[in-house]
């Protein structure tokens, strides 16, 4: 079940990188498997010919081209996620112009709690922990910290930016599903840094509208 | 005599033997291992349970700080060091590091460095913020106690030691080889610390610039690390350009063991040796350029985090190289599996773990997720702990029956090794699927459902934990009544284990020789007189070329200065450190003076009997040099310092460029400074650089008048300097011009104050000479401190023709 | 040439750069190019005071190499760290 935009681009990126890497690990594991018991001492085992032995340098062992296969089969697959990564960062970092009104909302990070601003009407409205967000809208967070470095993240979105004093960061998303999702930090910022969590709740577009509507100071 | 030697506090003291300070360098790092284990186990029971109150938050975040610093600066790199002490002097065939004393000095310092940082927890609060130490958290304003103080001057003091050791190393492996030991036939382990010294000299002066910064900024007000225009990004960049090499010197000698113990017990030469060399010099080249994906999701722009994600996947592939160079190395061996084998395969295994997941940290995308997760914790634990802690273990069973001359138990370690292993996946693995939690936070709610896996980890860890302690009881038992092991129990080839089990004071009876044929003649040449010393001997502190009695070795080469400078120094730092606050706000530290001064006065003590001390090393031309074949070793080791200084300056003046061209409104020239000051310091300062060649002139020409007048010359124009420079800040400070600038106040003062310190030391240097040439000194022939200060002093004239122009005209 | 005339040579070279760049700001308008200017002439200077008051022009070419690679190091910090504020944002 879809959660969010950035969850599913992160696990189709996660995925990629996951898959390769148990390809990977099994190729590698066994190899050094086979060769620990293959290659083990048994009485039968003969003694190699080039045993280094006190009072000589040893012979010098091995073909580059064990270099170049590894380097070339390595780039190959590290090429794959170096796409697939600027593709998915190409995403992240830009985020859309336009949002739906109340869709831009800004986050501010304090020792130790959850800011948020939603700009309506002649005065921005602040919420303390709890940050409203209507269904299946683009949603831009423009990320800042009033005192010392934070970081916003919303577990189960798989998206998360740095709160830092005098700059600003944006993120976007896409929620998917309606429902609450913890808000924490994740930078540690003080005694207060694990207890420093909040709320996301996603709504129906229209159940947002009314309560963005009733906050907005006429 | 030998005997009573052996255990008194006089020797282990004022040792400057290698194999002694390599020893004291394990036994500390192994205490220090255990007493941040035992914070690691703590925390891993407070987390074992959602909503735990064991820890509160305040002593959690201590906890997890300290063990952060304990375990990387007191722990990796001192247990790596102290075999690259004990073992190093023996694998290039000399007796000794290049600067004894200095060794010694580096010992002491670090031990007492982090007798400074356990300290921390006594006065009030240790520091609290992760090892990492980020901004503006750390500032005054934010954490007013003096436990990131006292943390300061610790990792000050750690950073001395280590820069220490990176130049006595650096000369030693370059001026001291054997005959015939060309570098290209050193084995793995000689050339992972080779690589890990380059790389410690030129990333710890950033720390160090860092750490400095940070404190001056609590103690005196300045703002690098609190304003918007340097803050956190500033912090980062200076500590993540230092971080990252930091992490690849943790790990490299602990690669280098387990390169020379594979093929040992492989009974192969290493596959692919020069690929594998060439890989750790290419990974720690790439290791200066990737410091940015600690930083990706701080908002430095689309083009930089791509470039980072570059080149941080580029570092892996090293890595592949030698991961497969080592399994090939296995191929047609006849591998026995003993426990330092054991552990070497086994680091092996979880350093491919690790580093595939490091694979994900280095995309910045994924980066978006995991950054701040236990994804992160459980990559770096593989490898540090996975690799690195295992590694270095593997390497303590390898040489064990080499420094103490008795076998350990090795049904113990294999049990040993079989619970490690288990223990660790237990500890470690279940925290990749920990990637929502946070890193750093004392507890988390039964809501998250994290408690299984916690659990899960908690218990590896007193499975990790416990085993152990079957390796200090292993070795403590085997150390005293072990079976004796002969010279070469594992048929090994490098030149340690040529020696006997343990080596005698001097190593060598007689240098080795590697011939061109690839064999090593150890023993006297054929050609030259019975009972005489191969040409390639390197002579005794006392001159004689051999020994006659074990005791009368041990007595030489003590020197009780190198532990009396540590002590000042720790003294020093610690009065410095120690001062409560004395405001609220804006938050102020009184020094605690009485032990400032002591400290001072210590030290001057010390260096002044350092200087007097009748020690000699004696420097042999026989041996490979290369590329430094006509440079005496001093030399050599200032030319490593000046390279070490170019960091540390540069990243002062590097932090000074971060601000300004992150700031918009700073004050055009001739606002702030008087132009004619600092176009008088230069020409002072241009003037005393003549003086101090015309000095060296003198001296060379054995004209001890001209000698006197041009030292004298350059104290006067050094002391005019200092002169003008006080004269400036005591009207700058005063006058209210600094008033809406603290950002220019800041960078003039850190930057001009640093440079004046080397100025004052430079003072100091003069007057010794000063004194030493009346006395007639210097110009017989001798005149190499006259050079050697001269390097210096150019250097620290180098410096001010940039700062002049940085400061006073643009 | 005696060494000691060198010295001088060297000397007044030094202080002649010096007054050059006190007075260059009246000469060279452009703030970027001013600095670019004032950091190459300093650089010279660094150079002189190198090769010939450190003797590296006369010592074994290996030996430059420690203060090389730190300027290396230090430039790629100074630089990416300049790419990292200023560019692709």
């Amino acid at each position: 079940m879809a959660v969010s935009s950035t969850q599913i681009q992160f696990d189709s990126l996660f995925g990629l990188f996951t898959y390769l890497a148990i390809v990977v690990s099994i190729i590698v594991f066994s190899l050094l498997l086979y060769f620990i018991v293959r290659f083990r001492d048994k009485p039968s085992s003969r003694p190699p010919e080039d045993t280094p032995i006190l009072g000589k340098i040893p012979p010098s062992r091995g073909h580059a081209r064990s270099v170049v296969i590894t380097v070339s089969l390595s780039t190959i697959i590290l090429a794959a996620l170096i796409v697939g990564s600027f593709g998915a960062i190409d995403n992240i970092l830009t985020p859309p112009q336009q949002v739906c009104q109340g869709c831009a909302i800004e986050v501010t990070a304090h020792q130790f709690y959850w800011q948020f601003t939603y700009d309506n009407g002649t005065k921005p409205y602040h919420a303390l922990d709890i940050l409203r967000v209507p269904l299946g809208q683009n949603i831009r967070l423009t990320v800042t910290s009033a005192d010392v470095f934070h970081d916003f993240g919303i577990i189960g979105y798989d998206i998360k930016t740095d709160a830092i004093p005098g700059r600003t960061n944006t993120i976007w998303f896409r929620p998917d599903t309606t429902g609450n999702f913890t808000i924490q930090c994740y930078e540690l910022c003080g005694p207060g840094h694990a207890t420093m969590k909040g709320t996301l709740m996603v709504m129906p577009y229209t159940v947002y509208m009314a309560w963005y509507n009733s906050t907005v100071v006429h | 005599m030998a005997e009573q030697l052996r255990v008194s506090a006089r020797r282990w003291l004022y040792t400057t033997n290698h194999k002694d300070i390599g020893i004291l360098y394990i036994i500390t790092s192994l205490f220090l291992f255990a007493a941040a284990g035992i914070l690691a186990i703590t925390m891993r029971t407070q987390l074992s349970a959602p909503s735990n109150t064991l820890l509160n938050a305040n002593v959690y975040n201590q906890f997890v700080t300290v063990h952060g610093l304990l375990m990387i600066f007191w722990v990796l790199s001192p247990l790596a060091f102290g075999f690259a002490n004990f073992i190093i002097p023996l694998e290039i065939g000399c007796r000794d590091l290049a600067f004894p004393r200095l060794n010694s000095m580096s010992y002491w310092f670090f031990l007492f460095s982090g007798v400074m940082m356990i300290l921390s927890f006594f006065f009030g609060a240790a520091p609290d913020l992760g090892w990492t130490l980020y901004s503006p958290q750390t500032a005054a304003q934010f954490s007013p106690s003096i436990g990131l103080n006292l943390g300061a001057g610790a990792l000050i003091l750690m950073v001395v030691s280590i820069t220490m050791s990176s130049i006595n190393f650096l000369v030693t492996m370059f001026k001291m080889r054997a005959p015939g030991l060309k570098l290209r036939y050193m084995s793995a382990f000689p050339w992972a610390i080779l690589v890990t010294i380059f790389m410690m000299l030129y990333a710890f002066p950033s720390f160090l610039a860092a750490v400095v910064l940070l404190y001056v900024d609590r103690a005196f007000g300045t703002v690098y690390f609190s304003s918007i225009q340097g803050g956190s990004l500033l912090w980062d960049n200076v500590f993540w350009f230092f971080g990252h090499p930091e992490v690849y010197i943790v790990l490299f000698p602990a690669i280098g063991i387990i390169a020379d113990i594979i093929p040992t017990f492989a009974r192969r030469p290493l596959y692919g040796s020069k690929y594998v060399i060439g890989a750790l010099v290419a990974a720690a080249l790439i290791s200066f350029v990737v410091w940015g994906h600690h930083m990706f999701v701080t908002g430095i722009g689309i083009a930089s985090t791509k470039l980072y994600t570059v080149t941080t996947i580029a570092v892996s592939l090293p890595f592949d190289v030698i991961v497969i160079s080592l399994i090939e190395t296995l191929g047609f061996a006849k591998l026995r599996l003993k426990a330092p084998a054991l552990f070497a395969l086994g680091a092996v295994a979880n350093f491919i773990v690790g580093g595939i997941t490091g694979v994900f940290l280095a995309s910045v995308a994924l980066d978006y997720a995991l950054r701040g997760t236990y994804f992160v914790v459980a990559h770096f634990h593989y490898i540090m702990v996975g690799a690195s802690i295992i590694g270095l273990i593997a390497g303590l069973y390898y040489w064990f029956p080499k420094i103490t001359g008795r076998m350990y138990d090795e049904k113990l370690a294999k049990v040993h090794f079989v619970l490690s292993m288990i223990g660790f996946q237990v500890l470690y693995f279940p925290m990749f699927l920990l990637l929502d939690m946070p890193r750093r936070v004392v507890t988390y709610t039964p809501q998250t459902d994290w408690g299984l896996l916690n659990l899960t980890a908690t218990l590896g860890g007193f499975i990790f934990g416990g085993a152990q302690l079957l390796l200090f009881y292993n070795l403590y038992r085997s150390s005293r009544v072990g079976p004796l092991a002969g010279p070469n129990p594992w048929d090994a080839w490098t030149l340690e284990w040529a020696l006997p089990s343990p080596p005698p004071p001097h190593d060598f009876d007689v240098i080795p020789t590697f011939l061109a044929d690839g064999t090593i003649r150890f023993g006297a040449s054929p050609g030259l007189p019975n009972g005489a010393s191969h040409p390639s001997e390197i002579g005794y502190p006392n001159g004689s070329s051999t020994l006659k009695d074990n005791s009368q070795l041990h007595l030489e080469g003590l020197s009780p200065w190198p532990v009396v400078m540590a002590f000042a120094a720790f003294i020093f730092f610690l009065g410095l450190t120690i001062g409560k606050p004395a405001n609220p706000q804006p938050v102020s530290y009184e020094p605690f003076w009485p032990l400032i001064a002591d400290g001072v006065i210590l030290g001057v003590i010390s260096l002044f009997g350092y200087s007097r001390e009748k020690f000699t090393v004696h420097e042999d031309s026989h041996v490979e040099s290369w590329p430094f074949k006509q440079v005496p070793n001093m030399k050599l080791g200032i030319w490593t310092f000046l390279g070490a200084e170019v960091i540390f300056f540069g990243v002062l003046i590097g932090s000074y460029f971060f601000v300004r061209t992150n700031d918009a409104a700073w004050p055009p020239a001739g606002t702030l400074f008087d132009i004619r000051n600092g176009f008088a310091m230069t020409l002072v300062l241009l003037t005393s650089s003549l003086t101090a060649i015309m000095a060296l002139a003198s001296a060379k020409a054995g004209n001890r008048s001209g000698l006197i007048v041009s030292l004298a010359g350059t104290f006067v124009l050094g002391v005019a300097f200092l002169y003008i420079k006080a004269g400036e800040w005591f009207s700058l400070g005063g006058s209210g011009v600094f008033q809406n600038y603290s950002l220019p106040a800041t960078s003039y003062f850190i930057t001009t104050g640093t440079h004046g310190v080397h100025v004052f030391a430079g003072m100091c240097m003069t007057v010794y000479l000063l004194a030493n040439a009346i006395k007639g000194k210097y110009v017989k022939g001798d005149h190499v401190a006259i050079e050697h200060f001269g390097l210096y002093w150019h250097f620290v004239d180098i410096v001010w023709v940039f700062l002049f122009p940085l400061f006073y005209l643009i | 040439m005696n060494t000691n005339y060198l010295y001088l040579i060297i000397f007044a070279v030094l202080i002649g750069e010096t007054d050059v760049e006190v007075n260059l700001s009246s000469v060279i308008p452009i703030y970027n190019e001013f600095v670019s200017v004032l950091l190459a002439i300093a650089g010279t200077k660094a150079i002189l005071i190198a090769m010939f008051y450190q003797h590296l022009k006369y010592e074994p070419k290996s030996l430059s190499i420690w203060v090389i690679i730190g300027l290396v190091i230090a430039s790629l910090l100074m630089g990416l760290s300049f790419v990292q504020l200023h560019v692709g944002h």
